[in-house]
């Protein structure tokens, strides 16, 4: 219930804050940059590649800035003393506001297919709509994980910003959120198949693709298997991060 | 007061902050002892830094001890820490906790919802603590706009909205102007009347005499003193200052002969202050003045300051029951 009453809270606050929806601003106009390239490159063949991209970015990015610093901001709100003195969950809560900022963040999906059809007229189908929804539903689930392990670990950091901003890119390029892990260096594949996102972006490609797709299930199960270690690692990490601010006495710091 | 078991329970409570190897460690409570029945309401009185805040984070659960015990409702803050959740609300000063952009109802809403309220029964306690803190016509307003007296009513809410049996109020009347002020007065009272334990911290004298059974002094993280409110009132008449323009110096002298009067201090360029210490005292002085034909004459209530040095030093550590 504790999870369900943060989630709430979250829909309601997410559409006053404006800043928190930049990533969904954003998202259209990067469906229009891979698109126009893909297009320039006479490769009409990328156009799902150009539309997940875009979607996919919103999804980290919105986990990273928005749903990672729910506790930092809570911090500096003045309200984290008053959330944890009452006899929910903290952790719970936190994992309903960020599941809710990842329900919003899928939004991102469908703004680039719209953008796709309505600047270019470019319609891309998915060949394999059940493979791609429980692709989609599986990957918020353990983005929600990963975000909670993310507000934790920033509450908890002096310079959280620089960990935010750094954390960007090097996980587009291990998510193979923009090109295919398959076409980065062997060296690089090993770290990026410990990265959730990547079984996401490729298991979302093929499921876009008419081409049968393989291996679903264990794909899947990645994707879930290494939400669920980020579920399990944010949960604690947010008791841990909790204790210890009670412990230091810097619950309160803003 | 109830012949009841404790509200609250403090045995031995330290609390330090720093100590490592750059920082100096600072003691902010001192092995304190405190105890207080059930129903009743404490005021914690004293200045910044004396360790007010520090008790009450420690009995709300959100800072741990460096030693010794406190209990809330008969539960340990360290080891029950969710029971004690449950029986206790809290209300910090100032005006930060708010989510601002969300209008008063919905911050209620969600804090009403981590005390497990749902439906109906949230609807009503929402509606009823908007109604008891004049919220109402408000409540669907963006509490960014809200006035700080406003923003301080909807934290009170707040803290009430689990229907806790142990009150926290650190400062609460901060920012408040005097007419919130004397309507939170009434509220402790309420509280009160409601069989609540409230422990309320506050810089001001005249309010904890307003409001408590019991007020403790606090200071560098030590209780110095525990006393009924009559007793406040006692040391505020004690130590009240008289100040005067124009005395002739044969009224000065027959002021520093006056029982009670312990100094006459001259003002440049020709004011004098006389400074009391006994309860008779001032109202003495002011006879005086008004006899020898003094027509500008004020009187001042003594500081926390100066009762500290002047009632305190006297008593020691004594805490009377």
């Amino acid at each position: 219930m504790s999870a369900l009453a943060g989630f709430r809270f979250q829909l309601r606050e997410l559409p006053h804050r404006p800043d928190h929806l930049l990533a969904l601003v954003t998202a259209p106009l990067m469906t229009l940059v891979f698109l126009a390239i893909t297009r320039h490159a006479g490769r009409a063949d990328l156009a799902g590649h150009a539309v997940l991209a875009p979607a996919l970015i919103a999804l980290w990015q919105m986990a990273l800035l928005v749903a990672g610093e729910l506790v930092a901001a809570e911090r500096e709100n003045g309200s984290l003393e008053a959330l944890v003195a009452t006899p929910s969950s903290f952790a719970a809560v936190i994992i309903g506001r960020v599941a809710a900022v990842t329900l919003v963040s899928l939004l991102g999906f469908v703004e680039a297919w719209l953008a796709a059809w309505a600047v270019f007229g470019v319609v891309v189908t998915v060949a394999h709509p059940v493979v791609f929804a429980a692709t989609v539903l599986v990957s918020a689930l353990a983005m929600a994980g990963t975000a909670g392990l993310m507000s934790a670990v920033f509450v908890l950091t002096r310079s959280a910003r620089t960990f935010q901003n750094s954390l960007s890119y090097p996980f587009y390029v291990l998510g193979g959120v923009i090109v295919p892990v398959s076409l980065l260096p062997d060296w690089l594949a090993a770290p990026s198949r410990a990265v959730f996102l990547s079984w996401s972006s490729d298991l979302l490609r093929d499921a876009v693709d008419a081409s049968t797709v393989e291996g679903v299930l264990p794909r899947l199960g990645a994707i879930a298997g290494l939400g669920f270690l980020g579920l399990c690692a944010g949960l604690l990490a947010l008791r841990r991060a909790v204790d210890r601010l009670r412990r230091t006495g810097t619950l309160g710091h803003a | 007061m109830p012949d009841t078991d404790p509200a609250i329970r403090v045995e031995r409570l330290h609390r330090t902050f720093g100590g490592g190897r750059r920082r100096r460690e600072t003691v902010a409570l001192d092995h304190i002892d405190l105890t207080i029945p059930a129903g009743e309401v404490h005021g914690l009185l004293g200045p910044n830094g004396a360790g007010k805040t520090t008790l009450c984070k420690i009995l709300s659960t959100v800072l741990l001890p460096t030693g010794g015990t406190a209990t809330v409702d008969g539960h340990d803050v360290v080891r029950e820490t969710a029971a004690v959740r449950r029986s206790v609300g809290i209300v910090f000063g100032g005006e930060r906790g708010l989510y601002t952009r969300l209008t008063a109802r919905a911050n209620l809403e969600f804090w009403a919802a981590l005390y497990g309220l749902r439906g109906r029964g949230l609807s009503q306690r929402v509606d009823a603590l908007l109604e008891r803190f004049g919220l109402t016509d408000r409540a669907h307003e963006r509490v960014e706009g809200f006035s700080r007296g406003m923003k301080q009513r909807l934290h009170l809410a707040r803290g009430l909205v689990g229907d806790p049996r142990v009150v926290l109020l650190d400062e609460p009347t901060t920012g408040m102007d005097p007419v919130a002020a004397h309507d939170f007065r009434d509220l402790v009272r309420e509280l009160r009347a409601e069989g609540r334990t409230v422990l309320l911290t506050t810089h001001d004298m005249a309010e904890a005499e307003a409001v408590c059974d019991r007020v403790s002094l606090v200071d560098g993280g030590r209780i110095l003193a525990t006393e009924r409110p009559a007793t406040l009132g006692t040391w505020i008449s004690r130590y009240a200052s008289v100040e005067a323009r124009d005395v002739p110096p044969s009224t000065v002298d027959e002021l520093r002969a006056l029982p009670g009067v312990r100094a006459v201090h001259h003002v440049p360029p020709d004011r004098i202050r006389v400074e009391t210490g006994a309860e008779d005292a001032a109202p003495a002085v002011l006879r005086l003045l008004v006899d020898a034909g003094v027509g500008d004459v004020s009187t001042a209530l003594p500081s926390l300051a100066d009762v500290y040095l002047h009632v305190i030093g006297d008593r020691g550590m004594r805490v009377n029951k």
